[in-house]
């Protein structure tokens, strides 16, 4: 029994890349008939006008107009006439695998340096907050038209990096210099970020036009624009911002794997001790790694003001916290960030056409991309821990002479 | 097979007394009665024949030393005994009785225990619990595990064997040697009475060692059946009634240890004649490499570990430091490397003072290092050997250019190691936590020495590394002291700083007690020396100033 699981184990970890596919894939058809049976069940206990009568019960939900609205619904109902790519729909998802992308690099990297930062909402909010100002500011001396975009959209994203590395740097530092956890540090920094920014925004940066709590709106031209494709003025999406995050991403990607920095970052992250003896200054790389890592967060923020609201309103939605379930799900691989973010954003945009379209509360199709996200993790959950099992059983005697266990539990090795 | 039940065994080189084998074959039938046949196993891994037709016959009741160098074949073998590996071809035979194991847990239900170097004890559970886990007794129908008779139970087999163990007494707490005791009693639990011990003396004292091979005595003369692998040469003469030597997967032959000698061991081993002591031409002293002055340390617990330590390394000389583990040589190497900074004192290299430096500029400057620990600082376990070949150059002009690392010549590089270091398997793509303990050490003197050094400062370099290759670390250390290179060498084996040191001192308490030539000092008066006694006055070592005067203290 036990050998075969370690064979099953063994098949897990060896898988090909196709192979891994096909069982994500898998993966998410058994999520998919699961979430089904417990839709379908649901539906007994709910009351409604119209519904499958079976055996004198009735049973109100449809499971297969639930999965159709949650992965069609995403894309705008590809499959009905009148489809077009530039739709709502789409354009929701989108928007929010772009916003996740920058939230689920920030948390894979300080994960690759042995952090887990959950302060990227924290550094999210600050960043937002200081784009929105500093564009607000900046657009009264420059000029209006295409050279303010070209000018104070950079400005704004600069400012989002700055603000928010500036806020992870904090947790950095306290980790170096006085050994504070940062698990601990970062979930207190996001309150403070809250709290920072409202008194700022009732000190100065209110709208004095509106009741609501929220800045002044950017200048239209400030807002990054619908390009190349004409995602129309009120879907809130850009491709150009979408092809911005896909090529940060490779670049993140890229200095974790081939810059003197980025392996210094990953040994820090597996093998602190190594990476002492190789001539990595850990308290640098601590504050350095946390730095980066809020200021993808930051400019996660960025883009939530320049291209979703153009301004800063004080309701944040949880795009820092939902970057943790990415970054895992991704295996911290920046390269899967992308892939699962884009599974987040259909989850999201899906559900709220399942709302639209269907009786379906909003709590069971939270419970049923739960389930997605949870099956498609599985697999990759048992081949990092499943990794570890057999390093350790089987594989430990052969080091004859001593051999520590010491394994970073990397997924994309 | 010889007949183990007379006479005494001698170590062949010290002679040694071994107590004598009188009870040896303790199940009466007697020399014939194999407890293990392996017979042409065969086991193949992708790339490698890892055993090739191997043969080994374990008589009951007698200590079997499997002999052979790192990647020989021997751990592998132990592990198709034990379940973990299943063979391509050839027979386990156990009790005369031919059997195939698909786990472990098949070799122990027939009989078959094995001691992994590494225990396999929680840490913060009783020795009792550790020794019963997975295999309770249990009482009102399932519901409970029966302690008392667990404890009871440890009790007997303690008294049987005579062990001194503490049923109560928390893994954690115990001595390494005493946890060992407990794999021991885990095993015998189960109903062991072929028991392999991987490398058992590599994490254990001397004092332990001595310990240990009483208790191998006593098993054996209560019948049980010992087969323990080695590479060391010393323990298997001296502890095994018969020696089997594995050589690249092969079986060379099986040999009595009393009508055998430790070079004719050595030979078998390794396929030539090999020089056990390196020869070490005296040579004039160049200049000043390294020099410390009045080094202080505190450890973390505030104690002062190292008590105002001078010396100096000169060009092509190797200092050598001989003491006992923790006598405050791990803080010094730390400071002088530039992974701690001294409390007090300064450090100079190549003429300037290094005190304040960081370990990156350390590096720079020309300190290639290998470290104690090779595996938290030596190598990333979970990296491949490319990537661990650039460890500590990552920031290099060599192998960074502008911030980004030039893979395709880290890899060259790499290979070169491998290649010249006899790193087993050649293979760069390999993760450093798949190669055996040797091999890593090997990767990791070969990446220190071709540094382009001017000083090494090297910690026990040859630890877990079989004769061959020891050989040639030696070799290599004494060709970069003729190139003018300033070698530090901290060693636990005393022979090693001996034969290898221009000068050595000894450090007790974090001070140096003596410093003297290697060649006036019997190991006798050294170990006196380690243990904090002077054997004589001759050197007036009043004060301990490491001069580059041969032997002289100021």
């Amino acid at each position: 029994m036990r050998a075969r699981i370690e064979r099953l184990l063994d098949r897990l970890i060896h898988a090909s890349a196709m192979e891994r596919i096909a069982v994500s894939l898998a993966a998410l058809f058994a999520s998919i008939i699961v979430g089904a049976v417990l839709v379908f069940v649901s539906g007994g206990f709910a009351s409604c006008r119209t519904g499958l009568d079976l055996a004198g019960w009735t049973f109100c939900y449809n499971p297969i107009q639930v999965y159709y609205e949650l992965f069609l619904g995403a894309l705008g109902h590809p499959l009905e006439g009148g489809w077009s790519p530039t739709n709502f729909n789409l354009a929701t998802t989108l928007q929010q695998t772009t916003l996740l992308i920058f939230t689920g690099l920030s948390v894979a990297v300080a994960f690759r340096a042995g952090l887990f930062n959950i302060g990227t909402q924290g550094q999210l909010v600050v960043g937002a907050l200081a784009t929105a100002v500093t564009v607000v500011y900046a657009a009264a001396i420059v000029p209006g038209g295409f050279v303010g975009t070209v000018v104070l959209i950079p400005i704004g994203v600069l400012a989002g990096a700055v603000f928010g590395g500036l806020f992870g740097a904090i947790p950095g530092a306290l980790k170096a210099y006085a050994d504070a956890n940062e698990v601990i540090t970062t979930i207190m920094l996001n309150f403070v970020a809250v709290g920072i920014t409202s008194t700022l925004l009732s000190w100065r940066f209110q709208d004095p036009d509106s009741s609501n709590p929220q800045t002044e709106p950017i200048p239209e031209y400030a807002e990054i624009p619908n390009l190349p494709f004409g995602f129309g003025g009120t879907m809130d999406f850009s491709t150009l911002a979408l092809a911005f995050a896909v090529l940060l991403m490779i670049g993140i990607a890229w200095l974790l794997a081939r810059t003197s920095f980025g392996y210094e970052l990953r040994t820090s992250g597996v093998q602190p001790q190594a990476a002492a003896y190789g001539g990595v200054d850990d308290k640098r790389m601590v504050v350095s790694s946390m730095t980066l890592s809020g200021a993808l967060g930051g400019i996660g923020g960025a883009f939530w003001v320049l291209m979703v609201h153009g301004r800063w309103l004080e309701n944040v939605p949880d795009l820092g916290f939902d970057g943790i379930a990415v970054s895992i799900l991704a295996g911290n691989n920046p390269l899967g960030v992308g892939a699962s973010a884009f599974l987040f954003g259909i989850l999201e945009s899906g559900s709220q056409s399942i709302g639209t379209a269907t009786d379906v509360p909003p709590e069971l199709v939270g419970v049923l991309s739960g389930l997605i996200i949870l099956f498609v993790a599985m697999p990759e959950f048992f081949r990092m821990i499943g990794a570890r099992y057999l390093h350790v059983e089987p594989d430990e005697p052969v080091w004859a002479d001593g051999g520590g266990t010491d394994d970073g539990g990397e997924t994309d090795a | 097979m010889t007949d183990s039940g007379t006479g005494t065994i001698a170590d062949g080189g010290r002679g040694v007394e071994h107590g004598d084998g009188t009870a040896r074959t303790a199940g009466g039938d007697g020399g014939g009665d194999l407890a293990v046949h392996l017979d042409n196993i065969t086991k193949r891994f992708p790339g490698v024949v890892a055993n090739d037709r191997v043969d080994l016959r374990v008589e009951r009741g007698t200590v079997h030393a499997l002999l052979g160098e790192n990647g020989a074949g021997k751990t592998t073998l132990m592990n198709v005994l034990y379940g973990l590996y299943q063979p391509e071809g050839g027979r386990v035979v156990v009790d005369g009785q031919e059997r195939a194991f698909d786990s472990p847990r098949d070799a122990i239900d027939a009989g078959v225990g094995m001691i992994h170097q590494h225990f396999m004890l929680v840490d913060t559970m009783t020795v009792a619990e550790n020794i019963a886990l997975g295999n309770e007794p249990r009482k009102w129908f399932g519901l409970a595990v029966d302690r008392e008779r667990i404890d009871r139970e440890i009790r007997d087999l303690c008294d049987r064997y005579g062990f001194d163990v503490d049923p109560g007494a928390t893994v954690a707490d115990l001595s390494v040697g005493a946890q060992q005791r407990v794999e021991i009693l885990k095993a015998l639990y189960r109903g062991a009475d072929v028991l392999i011990l991987d490398e058992p003396t590599a994490v254990l004292t001397p004092q332990e060692v001595e310990g240990l091979y009483s208790v191998l005595e006593e098993l054996t003369e209560q019948g049980k059946t010992i087969i323990f692998i080695t590479h060391k040469l010393g323990e298997a003469t001296h502890a095994a009634d018969e020696i089997t030597v594995l050589r690249d997967g092969e079986s060379v032959g099986t040999v009595d240890p009393t009508a055998t000698t430790q070079e004719e061991l050595a030979e078998y081993m390794v396929g030539r004649e090999v020089l056990l002591e390196a020869d070490v031409e005296p040579r004039e002293n160049g200049d000043v490499v390294l020099s410390t002055d009045d080094i202080v340390v505190e450890d973390e617990r505030e104690v002062e570990v190292v008590s105002g330590i001078d010396l100096e390394v000169h060009s092509g000389e190797i200092l050598g430091i001989a003491g006992v583990d923790g006598n405050g040589q791990g803080q010094l190497i730390e400071a002088i490397t530039g992974l701690r900074t001294p409390d007090e004192g300064t450090i100079t290299f190549d003429g300037e003072e290094v005190t304040d430096w960081s370990r990156r500029e350390r590096i720079d400057a020309g300190m290639a290092y290998i470290p104690e620990d090779r595996h938290e600082q030596g190598l990333v376990m979970s990296f491949d050997l490319v990537e661990n070949g650039v460890l500590g150059s990552q920031r290099s002009a060599e192998f960074a250019n502008g911030g980004r690392i030039d893979w395709a010549s880290v890899r060259d590089h790499t290979e070169d190691i491998i290649e010249t270091y006899d790193v087993r398997p050649p293979d760069a793509d390999a993760d450093a936590v798949s190669l055996s303990g040797g091999n890593q050490q090997k990767f990791i003197v070969g990446r220190e020495f071709e540094r382009d050094p001017d000083l090494v400062v090297a910690t026990h370099p040859t630890r877990g590394v079989d004769i061959g290759s020891t050989e040639f670390i030696h070799d290599r250390l004494l060709e970069l002291r003729e190139e003018g290179v300033a070698v530090l060498l901290v060693s636990s084996k005393l022979d090693e700083v001996q034969s290898l040191s221009d000068r050595l001192a000894v450090i007790y308490e974090g001070e140096f007690v003596d410093v003297t030539d290697p060649d006036e000092i019997t190991e006798e008066e050294l170990g006196l020396l380690m243990a904090g006694e002077h054997p004589s006055e001759r050197h007036e070592p009043t004060d301990t100033v490491a001069t580059g005067d041969r032997g002289d203290a100021e």
